[in-house]
């Protein structure tokens, strides 16, 4: 196993853990913010990836697809929030938010199905991002290394965002103590759509720049969402930081499982779920209240 | 030998020590009361009395074997029956369905999926009876969640005597009861005491309560215990008097 | 007193129905009942212990390929296939249930989901068995024992299914008008305060698990001897999802609600997808808005329940004493 060998294999895991992350991140904002598990983060990603699609078939652009992909689903996510889910707020059943989000992963799954068809869309990747890079001796797809800059791009963005601007530091508020917080005039209702719409962008924009690579097809959300579970666990639910550290762990464990297991590399992400669940089955608790 | 007993009991959260090293002990047949400020580390002694937390350090020995860190129903089924700080019942179940299923808990047949209508009748009679010292029977069969907060509390004290307990222990059994009601938990606690075979472990506030019932009582301050008496004496205890007794309430 | 009348005139209905409907009619109506069963044997978990599944389809899945495999290569008489194949599932079912039961919520929820996900996986990676996206086709209803035949037409299997879902919502009955029921309702109302009172809710837990399953998978079991042959798609996630939405909107809690939404669920996309190809988003929107609206369900509704399993059917709570 030569140096370049390994080191592939290295930055096919961080490309790997790109895309997790802008899922991850998503979601754990979202957890953060209104304590539930978006169980539609993965439809999400998914129509993320359709839409992207729908986008470089109109218009020919890549960029504009990154672009614009996120802030439709964003707004799409917001609409969501406001109309169903902020009539659950205060219900006793935890349920509910269960049940209604998994409800919105079938509506959109079928949308999609409506719109799109059930055969695989691909635009492919991009002309300008085509091609190999060689790296000590081994080639390398350059549309990798791509993603892991998007991945890291975008990891500085929402690490300063929290960090450095109002917006972020009111986020960073609401989901520590979000009656304080209302209590001193702020409409937290507000900064809850604001989230779920900013979670709903993030899962998209991971689609669009995951599907030249997987194509766009039905199924992809519920692998990703289970994915993007075990990683919010993993870092803490609710924590940025954890996200980010999170999807890096499982980047490698995914290219590890699918190195040494093959065709068995779903099953070994499933046992790390177990795994992890059986080792935190508190899950949701992993927060301190 | 007592019934109860905790051993150097010591529980930290992080940097905070809620409980410190302390140890009680209760009689059969007796009541002892636990009383101190907000935060003394009551409820913590109770959760981990019925194993609810595990121990940092101690012991709980219970009729002479060492429960310690047992699973928390397995520390109910030797004996021991809680009610809660916060009041706990069944919200969507008519009161007398709940004070059935704690009735329910001793039968040995409790696990039967198919048939066990014995145990159904016989664990509702149980409930009745319960009801019926408690003077709750006439909301046998409204739903929990609609009875008022005192009713509520009175179910919650109904549940525990149903599960026909060694040692009861309750949390602030009287907060937010009316005058009556408090004196129907008093009269219903004297009454069993008189029966024989109960103990009574009683967190309280309310030290009228406190003292027409507590053959004994403990006050703890800060996670400590810093008086251990019959009433009289921590009546006379100045430490208590100062931390407690003659402070806010 | 009505109640026992109303089921004991349903069933009446139910046995007469064949000599009612055409034939391709009766076809809609067994895959109608089976789906049926299926809802009902959720409803266990759903309604009476609040654990939301969203991998039951593995149950279904499991009794369908179980059946499958026992009746192409053992060809042993269909009803005892179909009783391995729900022992054989049960078996399976006792560790997931042990793993699954670990959490709560959305932790068991994830974790059901990723055993279903699992399974659908290994279909395609024992494709020696299994027959891979394919599935296992030609599967035979062998006669048996003692040379009964009457289930291997059509007529006689829907008997045989309209039996198994009337024997096993008498069972699912009895079941949770017991003790053990009434400890179910304890862990749906306040788990911690069951557990305080003397109760293992982990092992009643498991067990509610392992009896979805096993009722889930005589659903599987007859659907793979009805339709002759079981594939893939049984195990994917979307049939875990139409499932979820029969019980929430037949009404959780009350193993008829779930019934009658199965059955209804199958008649409708029966209709509607004749019709139109939306129909998909039509159930999934009516599902989300009964979830937010009127999470009772319509049989909750119909019989004016506020809550799911607000009346625990059990000693004291009727006025007379039905039948178990």
């Amino acid at each position: 196993m030569s140096l370049g060998f390994i080191l592939a294999q290295c930055l096919g895991a961080l490309s790997q853990a790109a895309v997790l992350f802008f899922i991850a991140c998503g979601l754990t904002l979202i957890f953060g913010i209104m304590r539930i598990i978006n169980f539609a983060h993965g439809a999400i990603f998914m129509l993320g990836a359709y839409v992207g699609f729908t986008i470089v078939a109109v218009t020919g652009s890549f960029l504009l697809s990154l672009l614009l992909a996120p802030i439709v689903v964003g707004g799409l996510g917001m609409a969501f929030e406001r109309v169903f889910l902020r009539h659950l707020y205060g219900r006793r059943d935890g349920g509910a938010y269960l049940l209604l989000t998994f409800g919105l992963a079938v509506v959109l799954s079928e949308v999609i199905r409506v719109i799109w068809g059930a055969q695989p869309r691909a635009s492919g990747i991009p002309d300008f991002l085509r091609g190999i890079v060689v790296i000590v001796e081994q080639p390398f797809p350059l549309y990798r290394l791509f993603l892991i800059a998007a991945g890291l791009a975008a990891a500085l963005a929402v690490w300063q965002f929290l960090e450095r601007t109002r917006a972020g530091l009111l986020i960073r508020a609401v989901s520590q103590n979000a009656e304080m917080v209302h209590a001193l005039g702020t409409d937290v209702a507000l900064v809850r759509t604001a989230v779920f719409g900013l979670g709903c962008a993030m899962a998209a924009l991971g689609g669009v720049l995951a599907a030249p690579l997987v194509t766009a097809f039905l199924g992809m959300g519920t692998t990703v969402v289970i994915d993007a579970f075990v990683i919010v666990i993993i870092g803490g639910m609710g924590s940025f930081l954890g996200s980010l550290i999170g999807s890096v762990l499982v980047g490698f464990v995914q290219v590890l499982g699918a190195y040494y297991f093959q065709d068995l590399a779903l099953a070994f992400m499933y046992f790390l779920m177990l795994i992890v669940l059986v080792i935190r089955p508190g899950g949701l608790l992993g927060r301190e209240d | 030998m007592p019934l109860l007993e905790c051993k150097g009991l010591v529980r930290r959260f992080g940097a905070l020590v809620a409980v410190d090293a302390v140890d009680m002990s209760l009689e059969a047949g007796r009541i002892r009361a636990v009383i101190g400020p907000n935060g003394a580390g009551k409820s913590t002694m109770f959760n981990l009395i019925t194993s609810v937390l595990k121990p940092s350090a101690g012991e709980v020995i219970f009729a002479g074997e060492n429960i310690t860190g047992l699973p928390v129903h397995a520390v109910a089924l030797k004996g021991i029956a809680r009610t809660f700080q916060l009041c706990h019942v069944f919200p969507a179940l008519t009161a007398r369905e709940n004070v059935r299923i704690a009735a329910q808990a001793r039968e040995h047949q409790r696990w039967r999926f198919i048939g066990g209508r014995h145990v159904v009748t016989r664990s509702a009679a149980a409930a009745d009876e319960a009801l019926e010292h408690l003077r709750l029977t006439r909301l046998a069969n409204v739903r929990a969640a609609l009875l008022s907060h005192g009713d509520q509390r009175l179910l919650e004290v109904a549940m525990a005597i149903a599960q026909k307990p060694r040692l009861l222990m309750l949390d602030e059994p009287t907060q937010g009861l009316s005058l009556e009601e408090t004196d129907r938990t008093v009269e219903v606690l004297k009454s069993m005491l008189g029966a024989g075979n109960l103990s009574v472990l009683l967190v309280e506030h309310d030290m009228e309560v406190v003292f027409k019932l507590a053959h004994d009582i403990t006050v703890l301050h800060r996670g400590r215990v810093i008086a251990d008496g019959s009433p009289a004496a921590v009546k006379a205890n100045t430490a208590a008097r100062s931390a407690y007794l003659g402070g806010t309430e | 007193m009505s109640r026992n009348v109303s089921f004991a005139l349903t069933v009446g209905i139910c046995m007469l129905l064949p000599f009612m409907v055409p034939q391709y009619s009766l076809t809609v109506l067994i895959e109608a009942l089976i789906f049926g069963l299926f809802a009902m044997s959720l409803d266990l978990l759903v309604g009476y212990c609040r654990l939301y599944s969203f991998g039951h389809a593995a149950a279904y899945g499991l009794g369908a390929y179980s059946a499958a495999l026992i009746l192409t290569r053992l060809l042993l008489p269909l009803p005892i296939g179909i009783v391995l194949a729900v022992l054989v599932t049960t078996l399976v079912a006792i560790p997931i249930a042990w793993i699954c039961t670990r959490s709560t919520g959305v932790s068991f929820a994830m974790l059901t989901l990723a055993f279903a996900q699992l399974g659908y996986a290994m279909l395609f990676r024992f494709r020696d068995i299994t027959g891979g996206s394919d599935g296992i086709v030609g599967i035979p209803r062998p006669p048996g024992p003692l040379g009964m035949t009457w289930f291997q037409g059509k007529t006689g299997y829907y008997y045989l299914v309209l039996g198994c879902l009337i024997g096993s919502y008498l069972l699912c009955r009895a079941i949770v008008r017991s003790p053990f029921g009434a400890v179910l309702a304890g862990i749906r109302e306040n788990e911690a305060k069951t557990i305080a009172l003397g109760y293992n809710t982990r092992a009643y837990k498991i067990a509610t698990v392992v009896l979805a399953h096993g009722f889930g998978a005589l659903a599987g079991a007859l659907y793979a001897a009805f339709a002759g042959f079981a594939s893939p798609e049984l195990f994917f996630w979307l049939v875990s999802g139409r499932v979820l939405i029969m019980v929430v909107v037949g009404g959780a809690g009350t193993l008829i609600g779930p019934i009658l939404g199965g059955v209804f669920f199958v008649f409708l996309e029966h209709e509607l997808s004749e019709i139109t190809d939306l129909w998909p988003l039509i159930f999934g929107s009516v599902f989300m808005t009964f979830v937010m609206f009127a999470p009772q369900g319509i049989w909750g509704i119909l019989t004016r329940r506020s809550n799911p399993g607000a009346e625990l059917p059990g000693a004291g709570n009727e006025t007379s004493d039905a039948a178990a």
